[in-house]
């Protein structure tokens, strides 16, 4: 809403610090909306952020090791933490409980790497382990499962020895997983087969380390250990039917280094839009976050400098220009683009113009008309319909906010998405459940 | 009464138009808004008919002692709640117009209250300079948000009902952060009492009209201001909120006016006159039912209503015996709740016969 007000050209990247949350964050992440942060610790805790009140709103208490990853629902009902305690724990952040109790528990045998639910159904999760080793597991009635995504050879046998799994991650719509590998490959399943239906070979760039997903659907940023984060555009893959995989070696379209210092990247993140890539570096001095402008051939746009304490882990926000870094001290810095006061704004019917405008004089401008004129001519103005209800901006403003969800709906039909539906979470976004609002007692602080 | 079922009879003969032919005639003979064109009944035109208002007096409720300041109905539009310059606040049931309960604490008047969005907590502002933040269930006060220099005089909810803004005498608009009670921002807004704060739908601007005339809107975020919004004439500003779809900005003046602001374009879009306002705060409000309307009270002991397009009034509701201070419509239902001060001291639920 406050965009219509704001000028849109202030609306480019993040420039500055806006405030920095107080935490002991390793790992910090928006909701879908924009409104939550996800901050999880090396301790086991995690925390909820409201950035409207700048404050935790809960307390998610259940791990004894590091908190490794978090990930929301879309309507932000349901977090996941993932941890080296080998849990993936699930919390209904609409639950009345205080503290807050986890929803489910999924247990492992092994450290947890990450964990992310499936973009269209909380039930499903995907989880990869430290040992490499990749699983899906459906939480649903009808099809509860725990499935280990495996790459079979061609003559049969599984390779595990060769290469373990060392990223994995579902691409926006939900439809296929992506997995990279220590030997440079990215392995792409379909998410409801579990088949392998690409593979593709990575010249260069050695362990996989992360992917980020463009919310269109069709860029993939990954890092790696060589050092370089490259964008690809993903083909179209066949569907799990056809029995084939997709064999190709993927070149990519922009590739980023740090060509002076040679430093590695520690996370990347697209902009809302797909149009910028924000990359954080592991500099051992200083917190610096690169943004690379993707529809200007990659080239370096700005440059981010947050001071001494250094960057671990960033997140863009998932509809304006705002990005959430991790320090190395476990702080969460907001960063925003900073809008100048317009004081013209304090005086009624008053515009600030940029530069001197010669003004025209209209022929009729100070005739003196008759009242009885202009009263009739607004009375006439003022017949005009007035819509208070409905509003065109404000669908706008929610198709920016769920475009990667619009972009799945466009295939409802589709056999996948079908699949993913089925027995939907309790996570819509008009069911009126919302996080509750908790009063600090005054004593307990 | 007779004079209805007059009415009444002649409508049976031409149902066609019995719509909203007996609409004005309920207006006072003096109102000369009460003329609505014969042509818009025509069938032609049937489209843009204004369905009928025929608000009729269901319950008066008695209870407060001194003027009662602010009615607002929960968000489940079970319950109304009341706050009068007599301290309390008292709730009825908005069903049956049966006596709730009632809360004490403020060691002053009452001006404003508001719900909270999941109806578990009521706001409310009074003279002793405090915000007080109530439990419906534990039915005491679980914060006093203390900051305020002098009255506070309003007070709304943001729409995840998280923050709460609040402005006063002291010429300053608050947020609030609920959980913790504390102050979050202070804005000097304006030059001359606070007379009304708000937040748009989706809580990223907040409003804020005073007795300096000017109307202005802030965003939530920066706490900058982005708009001011004044009339020629400069009067007096008593109330301001947005539309439902936080597109406009509804604003009540003391030259016993109410305009419809484009606050984008800096236009008034629509204008509202017949009742009186030139001494006291009082809000105006929408219908929530499916066809729009504005409803005020007035000086002149009677409640407006218009219609949200054409701006004629539609009925004149009359009953009270004093200023009518406070208006409010239910959530869901065609119910509007009125209240009036000292000579009168009663609350009034109004109910649309044909709605």
């Amino acid at each position: 809403m406050n965009r219509s007000l704001l000028s849109k050209d202030n609306f480019a990247l993040p420039t500055d610090v806006k405030t920095s949350l107080i935490d002991h964050a390793s790992y910090a992440k928006f909701d879908n909306s924009g409104r939550y942060i996800a901050a999880g610790r090396l301790d086991g805790t995690a925390s909820i952020w409201d950035l409207e009140t700048r404050s935790i709103v809960r307390n998610l208490d259940a791990h004894v090791k590091a908190v490794t990853s978090m990930d929301w629902s879309r309507n932000s009902r349901y977090v996941l933490t993932s941890s080296k305690d080998w849990n993936v724990i699930i919390w209904d952040l609409c639950s009345t409980c205080e503290p807050i109790q986890r929803h489910t528990t999924i247990r492992f045998d092994a450290p947890v790497v990450s964990a992310s639910f499936h973009p269209r159904n909380s039930n499903i999760v995907l989880v990869l382990l430290n040992t490499g080793d990749a699983y899906v597991v459906d939480l649903r009635k009808e099809h509860r499962s725990r499935v280990e995504l495996v790459d079979e050879m061609e003559d049969g046998h599984t390779d595990k020895s060769r290469s373990a799994m060392t990223v994995a991650r579902f691409d926006t719509s939900g439809k296929h997983i992506f997995i990279g590998t220590s030997m440079g490959c990215v392995l792409v399943f379909n998410s409801r087969t579990k088949t392998l239906v690409g593979r593709h070979k990575i010249a260069g760039a050695g362990i996989m380390r992360g992917f980020d997903f463009a919310k269109g659907g069709r860029r993939l940023v990954t890092n790696s250990a060589d050092r370089t984060l490259r964008q690809f555009t993903l083909p179209i893959y066949p569907p799990p039917s056809s029995q084939s995989v997709l064999e190709t070696e993927l070149e990519p379209q922009y590739r980023f280094s740090d060509h002076v210092n040679r430093t590695a990247w520690h996370a990347m993140s697209y902009s809302p839009d797909g149009d910028f890539l924000a990359g954080g570096v592991a500099d051992t001095a200083t917190h610096k976050i690169y943004i690379y402008d993707i529809t200007r051939d990659g080239q370096l746009i700005t440059t981010l400098d947050g001071g001494r304490e250094l960057l671990i882990y960033l997140h863009w926000h998932p509809s304006l220009p705002i990005i959430a870094s991790t320090t190395n001290v476990g702080n969460i810095l907001i960063w925003h683009c900073r809008i100048p006061e317009r004081w013209g704004a304090f005086a009624g019917g008053f515009e600030e113009v940029d530069e001197n405008v010669e003004y025209q004089e209209r022929e009729d401008e100070f005739d003196i008309e008759d009242e009885a004129d202009v009263y009739t001519r607004k009375m006439k103005a003022e017949e005009q319909e007035v819509d208070i209800d409905g509003d065109a901006e404000v669908d706008e403003e929610k198709s920016i906010l769920t475009s990667a969800s619009i972009v799945v709906a466009s295939d409802a039909r589709d056999e996948d998405t079908v699949w993913a539906d089925e027995e939907p979470d309790d996570d819509s976004d008009t069911g009126g459940c919302r996080l509750k609002i908790i009063i600090v007692d005054e004593d307990y602080l | 009464m007779e004079a209805q079922d007059h009415i009444m009879d002649v409508v049976e003969s031409e149902t066609e138009s019995r719509i909203p032919s007996h609409a004005p005639q309920q207006a006072p003979a003096g109102n000369t808004h009460g003329e609505l064109p014969n042509s818009d009944q025509d069938a032609s035109s049937s489209s843009k008919a204004i369905p009928p208002t025929n608000y009729k007096l269901r319950y008066t409720l008695a209870g407060h002692t001194m003027s009662i300041s602010a009615l607002k109905f929960s968000p489940d539009g079970l319950t109304l709640a009341s706050a009068a310059a007599d301290k309390v606040i008292k709730f009825w049931s908005a069903e049956t117009g049966e006596y709730l309960r009632t809360f004490k604490g403020h060691s002053e008047g009452i001006s404003d209250i508001a719900w909270s969005n999941d109806g578990e907590y009521i706001a409310s502002a009074s003279d002793d300079k405090t915000v007080k933040i109530w439990n419906l269930e534990l039915v005491e006060a679980v914060k006093t948000l203390v900051g305020h220099t002098s009255f506070v005089f309003c007070v709304n909810y943001s729409p995840h009902s998280n923050l709460l803004v609040s402005g006063g005498f002291d010429e300053t608009v608050r947020v609030w952060d609920i959980a913790t009670g504390k102050c979050m921002r202070v804005i000097p807004a304006h030059s001359d009492p606070v007379t009304a704060a708000g937040f748009s739908h989706d809580g990223t601007l907040v409003v804020s009209s005073a007795m300096d005339g000017l109307v202005r809107i802030w965003d939530i975020d920066s706490g900058q201001c982005l708009k001011t919004l004044v009339d020629d004439d400069n009067p007096v500003c008593s109330h301001v909120k947005f539309t439902p779809n936080s597109r406009f900005v509804l604003i009540s003046t003391q030259d016993s006016t109410i305009r419809l602001w484009n606050y984008l374009t800096s236009r008034c879009v629509k204008t509202y006159t017949g009742h009186a306002n030139r001494t006291y705060c009082i809000p105006a409000c929408f219908t929530n039912t499916q066809h729009k309307r504005i409803v005020s009270g007035s000086e002149d002991s009677k409640i407006y209503i218009w219609d949200l397009q054409t701006r004629e009034v539609l009925q004149v509701l009359e009953g009270h015996r004093d200023v009518v201070l406070a208006v409010e419509t239910h959530p869901t239902r065609d119910i509007i709740a009125s209240a009036s001060m000292e000579k009168d001291l009663t609350i009034r639920l109004w109910v649309n016969q044909d709605g």
